[in-house]
């Protein structure tokens, strides 16, 4: 009972936090807008320098750092054990709390162990790979869109502040561009250290993210064919509908294109290298490709997997969990709160820009909240599967991705023809969702398929 | 006259262009080990690869090599049990009663009921405990890391029981020659039949996980094959033997000690891959549980020695009242256990398969000459036989389920 009442209050100020970290975010990038519109320099770039600060160094940081400590105490819950919890604050050493001063103290390890090099590496490319791992993946949080945009009247117009630190055209072909630029920071990593094992991870890393880039590119054709759209917060936006004509069944990507969800969570979570697809690690055969870095140097190797995490956390709410919206019925219902929580608030004439703030805020939030949950999934997935053979990844790759993509791209394609109104494609994602729930249901009743027959006696 | 076998002419310019010539290739050589994660103990492989296929490998032992056959000919029989214990250290108590029941049979004397019985059960849980390590290293060893720790929590739980039993986790020297060291502490086996549901709920746990994930079914069958006509050119017995289909079991086929009194099944597989030593091993626990279960039941009251003062320590009143009990006592620790002339041979199932025991007495006190056939070695000297031409990844699994433990194989 205790434990429960801890752990609500903690999601109580989690949730709180969030809109903390939201609201100061609108007003900051609000703020850094109007400052540059001033100068002359164009609103967009105080915006992004602000968003930049807010989402990439506030959110996906903290969000990373906190992630290696809640992937150890996750692991440990499902492990039986207890986890890390022996590094304490000083003035504070009464109080594990939760292991996160682990935190710093793997931080300090990092920085104060030895800069190694080995003597066969090459130095230069060694160096240089670690920052061509960590920096596409530092970019490739940029084009997600954490909050709606929101108009702020000033003197010389209306600035419209978003949680978002760019938000190209291009959309999701930038998302493609840069996540394939990851793959040098491994190769090179593998190569230039100058190992064998470490080659052989790098090889093994190229040739599995060469594999999984298609089927990532096909998992979203689908969604792009459903929105008309490359753009993030448009594909939100359009996914604010109502399914069937309802108002409580929301046209999520998800329910609309599960077979893309399911193809691009496949494929990105292969990109981010982690079991079962961890084979460039694979870490009782080969070593993997960071074996011969010490220090901060793995520590950048390590990071770049959590931000990886994140984004494709972010990218998949964006995409296929709607965003920052939920069903219509509890949008609404979301927007009055608002309103309402303004008014008690300023009391007065009603306020549509504070009311509209405050919306985005609980938005922003809900987005956050999407992207921490999708982060525990990826963790609980991690933690319970061994890890695929290389031949195996490739054929699951080649064989089975990518002609599955292809095929939902058709049957999207058919669907959208009959039925522009999303309906027919809704009722295929809802049979497709039922046929894969219930093609798990059934082997799992089937008893094992063991080899074993009883001998008894001679 | 031109020559038949000599290339066409457009092949031949072809072969001299200089650019079209095939690059040279050269195979990588690797060392695996001594030090790397998954070489149980210290084994060096050098692996010879093309790509990721293992074209050669050429697995090197003796790291562990601590000479246990010429050691036991220095001290005497009794002396020799703490060696045993480091020869399978994962199932200590099976080597301790493979070697006193050797010792026994040269001498020719036949231990108390109870103790056989004890005997049974040390064994059948450190078998569980051998079972264990071995599933949980290759789920361990192929990412499953949290099967690992399901194992690893269900071995400490034996293990403490173990501890409770013998005095000692890992290195138990529980048995003597002529019965065991010290009867079960109180309220233990009730305490026994509670850690071993505990047991079952975690290896069930731990088949769920694994048993049927499609990624560890992919993993492990079909890779590692052997028939089971190489098999046994090769040596094999144990769970890895009958994998490959073959019926063999000591217990069942040779019982001893009182394994003729227990129901249990022996559990048998067909393709004689990876998938099938694992699934071995999983059915085993659950005979063994159900042997322990029976054992616990039928076990009778009475002594865990023999009380014959030529063979067994006097207790200590008799050492320290009685003129014989003192001689006894006196000739037993300085001299030894006096075993008759003579050589024999006794084998009993161990973990991974037949632990035979031939030991050579000249009646001085001391081995003349003591050998162990460790299941271990002729189902290690087939890897390279098992593994050339597949893949590097499949050498983890296969290096797993044949559970080579360095101190066996390496004594």
């Amino acid at each position: 009972m205790g434990r429960f009442v801890r752990m609500s209050l903690l999601g109580v100020l989690i949730a709180a936090g969030l809109c903390l970290w939201a609201w100061l975010g609108y007003v900051a990038i609000d703020w850094a807008g109007s400052a540059t519109f001033e100068l002359g320099w164009g609103a967009t770039l105080g915006q992004a320098a602000a968003a930049i600060v807010f989402l990439q160094l506030l959110f996906v940081m903290i969000l990373a750092t906190l992630l290696m400590v809640a992937e150890r105490k996750w692991s440990a819950a499902i492990q039986d054990r207890i986890g890390p919890n022996r590094a304490r604050l000083p003035g504070l050493s009464r109080f594990s709390l939760g292991g996160i001063p682990h935190v710093l103290a793997d931080a300090l390890k990092m920085i104060s162990k030895e800069d190694f090099v080995p003597a066969k590496a090459n130095r230069l490319l060694f160096q240089l790979a670690p920052v061509a791992n960590l920096l596409p993946i530092l970019c490739l949080f940029a084009i997600v869109p954490m909050g709606p945009p929101v108009p702020v009247r000033h003197a010389f117009g209306v600035l419209f502040a978003s949680l978002q630190i760019a938000n190209p055209d291009a959309g999701l072909l930038y998302l493609f561009a840069i996540a394939s630029l990851a793959v040098y920071g491994v190769a090179l990593a593998g190569w230039a250290s100058g190992n064998k094992l470490a080659l052989l991870g790098g090889v093994r890393a190229a040739s599995q993210m060469v594999a999984y880039e298609v089927a990532l590119g096909l998992g979203l054709v689908g969604m792009m064919m459903t929105t008309g759209t490359l753009r993030l917060d448009a594909m939100i936006q359009s996914q604010s509908a109502g399914l069937f004509g309802t108002s409580w069944f929301p046209a999520w990507g998800l329910f609309v294109q599960p077979v893309g969800f399911l193809l691009f969570f496949a494929a990105a979570f292969a990109e981010t290298k982690r079991t079962p697809f961890d084979l460039p690690e694979g870490e009782s055969e080969i070593i993997g490709y960071f074996l011969e870095y010490s220090g901060m140097k793995f520590g950048m190797f390590m990071m770049a997997e959590f931000v990886e995490i994140i984004t494709l956390s972010g990218v998949v709410t964006a995409v296929f969990l709607g965003g920052w919206h939920l069903s219509p019925v509890l949008d609404d219902a979301l927007a009055s709160a608002a309103a309402s929580l303004v008014a008690w608030r300023f009391a007065g004439p009603p306020d549509p820009g504070a009311a509209a703030l405050t919306l985005a805020v609980f938005q922003a939030a809900l987005f956050a909240v999407k992207v921490i949950v999708l982060c525990w999934l990826q963790l609980a997935i991690r933690w319970t599967f061994p890890r695929f053979r290389y031949d195996q990844v490739q054929a699951l790759g080649w064989r089975f991705l990518l002609p599955l993509g292809l095929v939902n791209v058709f049957a999207t394609g058919l669907c959208l023809l009959l039925d522009s109104s999303l309906g027919l494609l809704g009722a295929l994602g809802l049979a497709e969702i039922a046929l894969v729930v219930g093609a798990t249901l059934w082997s799992s009743s089937r008893p094992a398929a063991l080899p074993v027959a009883a001998a008894g006696g001679h | 006259m031109a020559d038949p076998s000599a290339p066409p002419e457009a092949a031949r310019l072809l072969a001299q262009d200089p650019l079209a010539a095939e690059l040279p290739r050269r195979h990588m050589v690797m060392n695996l080990g001594p030090s790397h994660p998954a070489m149980h103990g210290v084994v060096r492989s050098r692996v010879e690869l093309d790509g990721e296929t293992i074209v050669r490998i050429d697995p090197e032992i003796g790291f562990l090599h601590r000479g246990f056959e010429k050691s036991c000919e220095n001290v005497t029989w009794t002396q020799c049990l703490p060696f045993t214990d480091r020869l399978n250290y994962v199932s200590s108590i099976l080597n301790n009663v493979g070697f006193s029941l050797a010792v026994e049979k040269l001498c020719g004397i036949d231990i108390p009921e109870r103790a056989k019985y004890i005997r049974v059960i040390g064994g059948e849980v450190h078998r569980i405990c051998d079972h264990l390590t071995m599933v949980g290293a290759m789920a361990l060893e192929l990412g499953a890391f949290t099967a690992f720790l399901y194992a690893i929590e269900a071995r400490e739980l034996l293990w403490d029981r173990i501890a409770e039993q013998t005095g000692a986790r890992v290195t138990t020297s529980y048995t003597r020659i002529g019965g065991i060291e010290r009867d079960l502490p109180d309220g233990f086996l009730v305490k026994l039949g509670e850690t071993l549901t505990r047991v079952s709920e975690l290896v069930e746990e731990i088949d769920k996980l694994l048993t049927r994930n499609r990624i560890f079914i992919d993993r492990t069958q079909n890779t590692g094959v052997i028939s089971a006509e190489d098999a046994i050119d090769y040596g094999f017995t144990g769970p890895c033997l009958r994998a490959c289909g073959v019926a063999y079991d000591v217990r069942k086929t040779h019982p001893y000690l009182v394994y003729d009194r227990f129901d249990f099944e022996v559990p048998v597989g067909g393709r004689g891959d990876n998938f099938d030593r694992y699934a071995m091993r999983m059915e085993e626990m659950r005979q063994s549980e159900k042997i322990l279960r029976q054992a616990i039941a039928q076990i009778p009251a009475g002594p865990v020695i023999l009380d014959d003062w030529r063979y067994v320590l006097p207790p200590k009143p008799a050492v320290y009242g009685t003129i014989e009990g003192l001689i006894a006592h006196f000739k037993i620790v300085m001299e030894g256990i006096q075993v008759p002339p003579g050589d024999a041979y006794a084998y009993t199932e161990a973990a991974n398969g037949e632990l035979g025991w031939y030991v050579v007495s000249n009646g001085s006190g001391r081995p003349y000459k003591l050998h162990v056939r460790a299941p271990g070695l002729p189902i290690l000297s087939s890897l390279p036989h098992i593994i050339e031409g597949s893949l590097l990844a499949d050498l983890i699994p296969t290096f797993d389920s044949i559970n080579m433990i360095g101190g066996e194989v390496e004594q």
